[in-house]
């Protein structure tokens, strides 16, 4: 339990023990999220849920108090939305309750659980998730606080760290090379050579990141033709589609070279280079060779003013700054673990609310006797005076009251503490034998409530 | 006002200092608070110090260069004016480490050895003459800095062309920026220069008056000093027309910038020391 009678769960396969089949299997769109909120909504002890799914994870957080028949419900309700229970249950799972799935929730939101080690994507995908979930039913408090804590858990590990610093992909470490020699893409071109499924996810890349415009060459003009049609989506001619005999003149009319073409031998020799290199006047040539075989010759890279790259090379930058990123492990931990507290300070303030607003009713019901009192027998102004002064009362003993609780030395002492306080100032039955002060403190603002139920500390 | 610049002495290296770690900062972490930082403390200090020079000029009548401690003060001072031109048209910040520390050296170095009062060269108090000294500073610093820019160029592109994918790779500015860098410094070099030389001429004669009749007899525009500046001049204007129009860009561009600016530092110290000059501020009475 956490708070009350309020537990956490979290049910899931991420990439660490599912392979990608049953990571696809697993995936719940907006549909099937919807089909799973409306079969939970009606099971006794169900609160709310957020299902998060990626293409790395699919997760399920939910919130429920006693009554929820936990692995029973979620396997029917699971099935009910047509998703196959047995996933969230068999060997590729990962099923997690209260401390373990808070932070576990803040771990994946800092991108710290991502198979790309503080990748950014994961924290747009969770707010939506949790925006979606959010327009289907009506979220728990503990679920809603869970979630508003790991997105700052997120933001901070993000703004206070670098673990989200360098590429850590082989297609954004080809843009952050050409980051190294082009300051703003926008203003230069760049070439495809080749017109395969490799080249147009590089190109396609490259043009998310901005590149001022694409020429496509390919053997095959038609393929050429359609890659260009393909990426300029319909809008704009951003993309060009050029004869495969014009790949020595396009050469002086770029500056990156992307080559991805599966020929056996190199189709971008040291001539044609140094032939485009005299009409580019010396600006640089930045060529990347992602094929296999290789497609540039190895004495391009002698060419002045040419850098020739290869997948090795983009490999070692991903390495390096993998590394980079490993090294900011512990600061996040560190931000994790303190925004960690912070959710089980408000937990166990939630806790104490309901106590403590019984003692503050009792107090504010004998100031209001006791002013009452003052200005039946003075005046308006000493009776405004007398109240102004117990309010500042009540606010002092209440701070020092909850100063009190918070720093129990045990859960022990604290519940004891907690019973104390219900005993003595929650409002009773008047027809109880043995109330006390219940002819002077007729409390009718807060039921009477269970007793605190014993939490797990997070 | 002498208690003032006595303050100032203390201030100003603390500043450069602050300024230095902003900047190690920036290129450390490249977060937007340090960047934030540099940039205040960057025309903080460049203020606190024109005003530190203002009072200077306000006690003793002369620009702050009558000792080669004034002048290494004056120096750093120049360094920031132009780095913070420079910076503030292509608002990149990373490189501001290596100026600032070379600033914060320069500071530093002047206020820890500074004397009283030092003896003043009475040419120092001639508007005309401190007009045409500043421009030279100016300029020349802008020069210096286009070669460090230059170097900075070649260091990132040797690692580029070596696939050494080490900090420079991570931390420095792309080598399209460091070109423009290195070629804006030049392009505030060159005219600072000219109207530094251009000036010079026109109070040459002025100053003979002020000078022993020896130094003023000397005073010639064909000095060797002069000469060579105009040389100087021509050069860098070339080397910018050919980055304009005849497109001389990379690594050949940047070591060229490199070899002209050793070519002035080693010929300047030639003619310094071996060639006689009226612009010689060693000999007493020397302009």
């Amino acid at each position: 339990m956490m708070a009350g009678h309020a537990s956490l769960h979290m049910w899931g396969v991420d990439h660490r023990l599912a392979p990608t089949e049953v990571r696809e299997r697993a995936h719940i769109d907006p549909e099937r999220v919807r089909r799973l909120l409306e079969a939970l909504a009606p099971e006794p002890g169900f609160v709310s849920a957020v299902p998060v799914s990626t293409c790395n994870r699919t997760e399920i957080y939910l919130e429920t108090l006693p009554g929820f028949a936990m692995f029973d419900g979620m396997t029917r309700c699971l099935a009910a939305a047509g998703i196959d229970p047995a996933l969230f249950t068999g060997e590729y799972a990962v099923r997690l309750t209260d401390a373990e799935a808070v932070r576990r929730l803040y771990r994946v939101s800092a991108g710290l659980e991502s198979m790309m080690l503080g990748e950014p994507q994961i924290s747009g995908q969770l707010k939506d998730a949790y925006r979606l979930a959010k327009e289907h039913h009506e979220l728990g408090p503990v679920l809603m606080r869970a979630f508003q804590g790991a997105f700052r858990a997120g933001k901070r590990v993000r703004t206070e760290t670098k673990i989200g610093e360098g590429a850590v992909s082989v297609a954004f470490a080809a843009v952050e090379l050409a980051r190294r020699f082009f300051a703003d893409l926008s203003r230069h071109r760049a070439l495809l050579v080749g017109a395969g499924e490799t080249g147009a996810l590089a190109a396609r890349h490259f043009l998310q990141q901005g590149i001022g415009g694409l020429i496509v060459v390919n053997r095959s003009p038609e393929r050429a033709r359609d890659l260009a049609a393909d990426l300029n989506g319909g809008k704009g001619e951003l993309v060009r589609a050029r004869p495969w005999e014009d790949l020595a003149a396009a050469l002086a009319d770029v500056d990156v070279v992307l080559s991805t073409t599966g020929s056996l031998e190199p189709v971008i020799l040291p001539e044609m280079v140094r032939a485009a290199m005299r009409r580019r006047r010396a600006r640089p040539l930045y060529v990347l060779d992602i094929a296999v075989p290789r497609d540039v010759h190895p004495d391009v890279a002698r060419v002045d003013e040419t850098y020739v790259f290869g997948l090795d090379d983009l490999d070692e930058i991903v390495q390096a700054n993998l590394a980079a990123r490993r090294k900011q492990l512990p600061g996040a931990e560190r931000i994790i673990e303190e925004e960690l507290a912070e959710f089980r300070a408000w937990i166990g303030e939630m806790d104490l609310r309901p106590s403590v607003a019984e003692f503050r009713a009792y107090l504010e019901d004998l100031k209001e006797k006791q002013v009452g009192y003052v200005r039946r027998k003075q005046s308006d102004e000493v009776a405004a005076a007398v109240d102004a002064s117990l309010q500042q009362f009540i606010k002092k003993v209440l701070g020092r009251s909850m100063e009190s609780l918070k720093s129990a030395e045990s859960e022990q002492e604290r519940l004891q503490h907690l019973a104390t306080l219900h005993h003595l100032f929650a409002p009773h039955d008047p027809h109880e034998q043995h109330a006390p002060r219940e002819q002077h403190a007729p409390h009718k603002r807060h039921a009477p409530r269970e007793p605190q139920d014993t939490r797990e500390i997070l | 006002m002498r208690l003032a610049l006595t303050v100032s002495e203390v201030l100003l290296p603390l500043l450069y200092l602050m300024l230095f770690v902003a900047y190690l900062w920036v290129f450390y972490e490249n977060r937007k608070f340090a960047h934030r930082w540099a940039r205040r403390l960057l025309a903080t200090t460049v203020v606190a110090h024109l005003a530190a020079s203002a009072i200077h000029a306000g006690v003793h009548h002369h620009l702050p260069m009558a000792s080669p401690l004034e002048f290494l003060s004056l120096l750093a001072l120049s360094l920031l004016l132009i780095y913070a031109v420079v910076e503030r048209r292509l608002r990149v910040r990373e490189t501001g480490f290596l100026v600032t520390g070379v600033a914060f050296l320069l500071q530093f170095i002047s206020s820890a050895f500074s004397v009283a009062e030092p003896a003043a060269n009475p040419l120092l108090e001639d508007p005309g003459y401190a007009g045409h000294a500043v421009l030279v500073l100016l300029a020349y610093t802008a020069l210096s800095l286009s070669f460090l820019y230059a170097i900075l160029y070649l260091v990132l592109e040797r690692q580029l062309a070596r696939k050494t994918f080490g900090l420079f790779f991570r931390r420095l500015p792309p080598l399209e920026v460091l070109e423009r860098m290195s070629v804006g410094a030049a392009k505030l070099g060159v005219p600072l220069l000219f109207a530094a030389l251009a000036l010079g001429h026109l109070w040459l004669y002025d100053l003979a008056d002020k000078l022993d009749p020896e130094t003023a007899r000397s005073l010639t525009p064909y000095d060797p000093k002069i000469l060579t500046s105009w040389v100087i001049f021509l050069g860098y204007l070339v080397g910018l027309a050919g980055h304009r129009w005849w497109g001389w860009r990379g690594r050949r561009m940047n070591t060229l910038a490199i070899l002209a600016y050793i070519a002035v530092v080693v010929t300047m110290g030639a003619i310094h020391h071996f060639i006689p000059s009226f612009h010689n501020f060693s000999l007493r009475g020397g302009a």
